[in-house]
């Protein structure tokens, strides 16, 4: 917003209110360009901070209560956002007219420069400055722009970069191109986590407390490892939230918007560290609270919970959940159906025509250990059709419970009509009766199984 | 890799069809894992408990989740077949 006297007075009335995202909404970048112009046009660099200062210091004197020195930590911040919003406009305005320019300047990693400035002072107005915890949607507006910054410098120069990609390797020996590419996003993973161990180690009362801030920036920290790839990084994230013990406020305490980031991101984590009851816990309690037009998201919460469902509990989601999701039901619904089918063949190939988008959700290995149901499935349907004894007389008929070990091989060869040898047949029932999918033994001598009158096939009906 | 590619592409430059038709590939290839692996904001900060998921139905497991295992599809062509495949197994042992 322009520095003039609408700007003030919107910023004692947001300061009377101590309203956060009103006052947030002043030091956001995300305005047209003609109002960026505008701010940027409005004062110069010989003026600015005088001009802010006298500007701020009527606004203090109509809301009462505001500090010289927060005075101060404001004309700071509001000078570094000026001058942060011109290297933004040159930005948009260069990148409007690349066409003409093709060799232009890396606009923005001057931009990342620019407002990691303003993070910076903003940061040390809450710390030096006494800047109250109302206004940390600012901090969040700020953080969450930096990180959208680092990405958009990242980009520019991996592009611009491309013409003198094969200088750079014999520069450096240790050159990792991987690394090199985001650059400006793991500096930003550097920023952010100052500004998160700036809140959590608030030690104001809780009510006026910077540890509100914290599963906000939380937040953008998992996504921004979550990109870079760190695991580790991130349980670094909640080993410290939740060190914070009784300080802390209950996750509960916080808009559904961060509960439920959080705890699709801590269900991921756990997801990959294969704890599937923890990741069940988290992914449920994301879904539960998730709102229920965002879409996407519900998508992404599902792609880990119905793996994690399938491992832990042996459940598949119904084809109607499936078909709100397109997307979704292409990746699963030729797994599931080959699953409950007990089509062991098919699932082979379901699982291959999947495998790069599966790899690539990290889901793939997870899918995988659903071929154990989908051959108990398998031998589950051969002992159904060899149906029952013959009754004695006032008895309930009983399944034929004695199983050729050939029968259960020549299902599983049928979808791939390759030969296996019952030695083999032998070892993937073992398994089976090991993981308990199946109760019985195998009588080599005989060549038979034999399975268990009461629930051959546990938690299955029969 | 990358800069066999980029060769390739050059090589091919006569040839005005290919390029375009290159090109769309690779991106769409490239724009669904970006925009995939990352958590959306919220539009809204906050909501009630009635917009959730949960309170609109989403919690009702026995619409969303299922046995993993089938009874009543035994009609299908693979079970027919594997029926089959077993007469044939018993079969060749009483002989």
């Amino acid at each position: 917003m322009e520095f003039n006297t609408r700007f003030f007075q919107e910023f004692a009335d947001a300061c009377s209110k101590q309203d956060g995202p009103q006052l947030a909404r002043t030091l956001s970048p995300d305005i047209p360009t003609e109002e960026l112009r505008e701010i940027c046009n409005s004062q110069n660099a010989h003026d600015i901070k005088r001009v802010l200062k006298r500007g701020l210091q009527g606004s203090a004197a109509l809301v009462g209560g505001l500090g010289q020195q927060e005075v101060q930590g404001w004309v700071e911040i509001y000078t570094t956002y000026w001058n942060a919003a011109r290297t933004i406009l040159v930005a948009r305005e260069s990148s409007d007219d690349r066409r003409q320019s093709s060799q232009s300047d890396l606009v923005w990693t001057k931009v990342y420069a620019a407002w990691t400035e303003l993070l910076n002072v903003l940061l040390r107005g809450y710390q030096n400055n006494g800047i109250e915890a109302w206004t940390l949607p600012c901090m969040y507006v700020v953080c969450k722009h930096l990180r959208l910054f680092a990405m958009e410098a990242d980009e520019e120069r991996n592009n611009s970069s491309s013409v003198d990609e094969s200088a750079a390797p014999s520069l450096q020996d240790d050159f990792n191109p991987e690394t090199n590419k985001r650059q400006k996003l793991e500096d930003c993973a550097r920023v952010l986590s100052r500004v998160f161990t700036a809140c959590q180690s608030d030690r104001a009362p809780l009510e006026e407390s910077r540890k509100w801030g914290s599963y906000y920036l939380a937040n953008l920290l998992l996504k921004t490892y979550f990109k870079l790839n760190s695991t580790s990084l991130s349980k670094n994230i909640m080993n410290s939230l939740f060190a914070g013990g009784k300080d802390m406020p209950d996750l509960s305490a916080f808009p559904k918007s961060q509960q439920v980031t959080f705890k699709y991101h801590q269900g991921v984590l756990a997801f990959l560290e294969e704890n599937y009851v923890a990741a069940e816990q988290h992914l449920t309690d994301a879904w539960n609270n998730c709102h229920k037009d965002a879409v996407r998201n519900k998508e992404r919460i599902l792609t880990y919970l119905i793996p994690c469902r399938l491992i832990k509990d042996h459940m598949l989601p119904t084809e109607k959940l499936l078909a709100q999701y397109p997307r979704l039901q292409k990746l699963f619904l030729p797994i599931c159906r080959c699953i409950k089918r007990g089509e062991l063949h098919n699932f082979d190939l379901a699982l291959q025509e999947g495998e790069d988008e599966l790899v690539k959700r990290r889901i793939y290995l997870t899918l995988e250990r659903g071929r154990d149901l989908a051959l108990r499935n398998l031998l589950r349907k051969v002992f159904i059709a060899r149906g029952f004894e013959e009754a004695k007389e006032g008895e309930k008929p009983a399944r034929r419970s004695r199983v050729p070990v050939t029968e259960f091989a020549a299902a599983i060869s049928l979808g791939s009509q390759e030969r296996i040898d019952n030695d083999e047949v032998e070892c993937l029932l073992a398994n089976m009766i090991y993981k308990n999918h199946m109760k019985g033994y195998i009588s080599r001598q005989h060549g038979i199984v034999v399975l268990s009158k009461s629930g051959a096939f546990p938690g299955t009906g029969v | 890799m990358a800069s066999s590619h980029t060769t390739t592409k050059k090589d091919d430059k006569p040839a005005a069809e290919t390029k375009p038709e290159q090109q769309p590939a690779a991106e769409q290839k490239a724009a669904p894992l970006e925009e995939d692996d990352e958590f959306e904001d919220f539009p809204v900060d906050n909501w009630e408990q009635e917009d959730t998921e949960a309170a609109s139905g989403g919690d009702a497991t026995q619409h969303l989740w299922e046995e993993s295992w089938d009874d009543d599809d035994t009609s299908d062509d693979f079970s027919a077949q594997l029926k089959e495949e077993l007469k044939k197994v018993e079969a060749s042992k009483k002989r």
